[in-house]
């Protein structure tokens, strides 16, 4: 007996309320608290990017050598300015004392640095800046660096997620829904493109056809994107494959629906649970690339600046200053751990079935 | 199988020449050349060089002329190093290369397979959760800050093992152990999570709840059985992991300043080194290539569902 209502019937004659692929996901992914961390992570970490030039930050790009390589504290920059340089004075007299007779140059100069800011204390307001997470080599402030390095590596990774899920569902859902020579051809490409070593491409379109300024990112931008779109290509087209051939295909088709309504209306949204997830693992897979690039000096140019060249110039400073690794470290590697969870987490609530659960 | 193995074998070729020919014209198109230095050249000496090149003919002759020497194996002269041809400097750094990668692969493998199996046997208790964030953070951070917090732990601080540096012999071991660990990291950490996900799933699949029944003991349904079939998904993610492997050694031959092509890699793109850099090119898709192509052949082996058709 068919119901008059919205809600469906079981055979147990009771009534239930029909529950969608995506209520149903939501509801796996909220029983999952590490994914759900991952969740609020990656949400609170976005929204403070975005919102970073309403933020009250220092200017990231600004110079200040009195303040370089200031340890993070909660007091105001003269005086850490000044605690540092006493500290180095101590050091250095101790030298002379020790026959070291050389390094009076050295003294006289932290010596006039140290009145010079002891003077700028009262005058100077940029004695008065808090700096919460420590400076670099230059005196720029590590929060403000850190947030807006988060910006470029989170959209490096957005960018190159997006054009590659783009490109991935195009050439995936042609090859899939016309077959044939079509099909054959598209994956034989995508067979090739599997063989190149990626990495190395990209390397050497970065170091020939980068110029310094914003040109760099948008090379980056296509050279991570031209190679990035073949596990979704296969992927969607593997789907389309498994579905076009299903009644609700032939029904619309039977209604007149043309190819093209077909693809996007009846058999994409069947495969959005798959691209979501690898929408997922590639954007941390991307922000890892970018630092990888940017390790090698061939990533974003200066004075813009991702966690992956923040962490770079971290890493040659790490044993003196160690919080400017630690900072760019600590909040990159947060960021990609949350991916990272998110990601598994959607993975298991989308495709409870999935083969390759890692 | 020798059938599917020598169609798979053939399916090479074009891989290959796909490779080449597209690397040679992306190099040689982008802007700048290998004598467009610092130092600006007289035009009649760029004249002069870019003749001994055979660079002031068309691009198609260039081409075809690279073509017919690699195939018979010569890569030409280092426009950058003038005393030594591209398959002497390859030849002197390849070796290097090899050993540290084919150390970190098997690293990877072997306690990545170890700590995966271990986890899954001990599913949901202490044992497993450490392993697993553990493994979580090999796959989030870096190579190149795991491999200095792991030069400065045990180098620096703890002086077990040399900083940098790279000797051959028996002296050598030492100064390989900090670069592998660093390379194999990352790949140990995804073989980890791999095997424990697919031997979770294997364990509950009917053949083992058979083994099972006939009363097997469980150490042959785990080392007959389930291992076996828990296997197939490592075996495939081999390929991918040695793909990382060799990129990932442009970062740790660098932090480790080991003298391996990776080090040469970078500098040889940034030098337009147009003759070593395609040499660098095709010598690891080579490797690649015949990776995939091996694990291609002992997946056919292990997983006998599959048909070669």
């Amino acid at each position: 007996m068919p119901s008059n209502n919205n809600q469906a019937i079981n055979e147990f004659n009771q009534q239930v309320k029909p529950v969608s692929l995506w209520a149903d996901a939501w509801k796996r992914l909220r029983k999952n608290r590490m994914a759900l961390l991952g969740l609020w992570i990656v949400v609170i970490m976005a929204a403070i990017t975005i919102a970073a030039p309403l933020l009250p930050l220092y200017d990231y790009t600004k110079l200040d050598l009195y303040h370089s390589n200031l340890p993070p504290s909660f007091r105001t920059a003269g005086e850490v300015a000044l605690s540092t340089m006493q500290a180095r004075m101590d050091k250095i007299q101790g030298m002379i004392d020790n026959g070291r007779k050389d390094l009076q140059p050295d003294l006289d100069k932290v010596k006039a640095d140290y009145a010079k800011v002891q003077a700028d204390m009262v005058t100077n307001p940029a004695e008065k800046r808090v700096y919460l997470l420590g400076t670099d080599y230059l005196g720029r402030d590590m929060l403000a660096r850190t947030i807006y390095g988060g910006r470029i590596s989170m959209m490096v990774g957005l960018i190159g997620t997006v054009t590659a899920v783009l490109l991935g569902i195009l050439i995936g859902a042609i090859a899939g829904y016309t077959g044939g020579r079509l099909d054959n051809l598209l994956m034989r490409f995508v067979d090739i493109m599997y063989g190149l070593p990626y990495m190395l491409i990209v390397i050497i379109m970065m170091s020939m056809f980068r110029k310094e300024g914003a040109s760099s990112i948008v090379i980056l931008f296509i050279a991570i994107a031209l190679v990035s779109w073949l596990d979704i290509a296969r992927v969607v087209r593997g789907q389309i494959i498994s579905l076009k051939n299903s009644e609700f295909v032939e029904a619309a088709r039977s209604m007149g629906a043309s190819s093209g309504r077909i693809i996007f209306r009846h058999l994409l949204p069947n495969t959005l649970g798959v691209i979501i997830i690898f929408t997922t693992l590639l954007l941390p897979s991307f922000i890892m690339s970018e630092s990888f690039l940017s390790f090698l000096g061939l990533g974003v140019s200066a004075p813009d600046a991702s966690w992956g060249t923040l962490v770079s110039e971290g890493v040659q400073a790490m044993e003196l200053y160690p919080w400017r690794l630690l900072v760019p470290a600590i909040v990159m590697t947060l960021f990609l751990f949350a991916m990272n969870f998110l990601g598994d987490g959607l993975r298991d609530a989308l495709d409870p079935q999935s083969k390759n659960r890692a | 199988m020798t059938k599917f193995i020598i169609r798979r074998f053939l399916s090479l070729i074009p891989t290959m020449f796909v490779i080449v020919t597209l690397s040679f014209f992306l190099i040689r198109f982008a802007p700048g050349g290998p004598f467009s230095g610092e130092k600006v050249l007289p035009e009649q000496v760029i004249q002069n060089l870019m003749k001994k090149y055979h660079m002031d003919q068309p691009m198609y002759k260039q081409y075809l002329e690279y073509l017919g020497n690699v195939l018979r194996g010569d890569f030409g002269p280092s426009f950058r190093y003038k005393e030594s041809t591209v398959n002497e400097l390859i030849g002197e750094s390849f070796p290097t290369s090899i050993i540290l990668g084919s150390v970190a692969l098997a690293f990877a493998l072997v306690a990545g397979l170890g700590v995966g199996v271990g986890s899954a046997l001990k599913q949901n208790k202490w044992q497993d959760y450490t392993a697993m964030s553990f493994a979580v953070i090999g796959i989030s951070v870096p190579m190149f800050v795991v491999g200095p917090v792991l030069q400065l732990a045990f180098a620096m601080k703890l002086h077990w093992l040399p900083v940098t540096g790279w000797i051959t012999g028996r002296a050598g071991l030492a100064a390989l152990v900090l670069p592998a660990l660093t390379l194999g990291f990352p790949y140990f950490a995804y073989i980890a999570r791999l095997s424990r996900a697919s031997i979770l799933e294997v364990l509950r699949s009917d053949y083992v709840r058979t083994a099972r029944a006939k009363g097997l003991s469980e150490r042959v349904v785990i080392w007959r059985h389930v291992l076996k079939g828990a296997l197939l998904p490592v075996v495939s993610y081999i390929g991918p992991a040695f793909a990382g492997i060799i990129t990932g050694s442009l970062v740790v031959e660098q932090v480790f300043v080991v003298p391996g092509i990776g080090q040469i890699f970078v500098q040889s793109a940034l030098n337009r080194d147009y003759t070593l850099i395609m040499g660098e090119v095709i010598v690891y898709s080579l490797l690649l290539v015949a990776m995939n192509f091996l694990v291609d052949i002992v997946y056919g082996f292990l997983d006998p569902r599959i048909a070669y058709k």
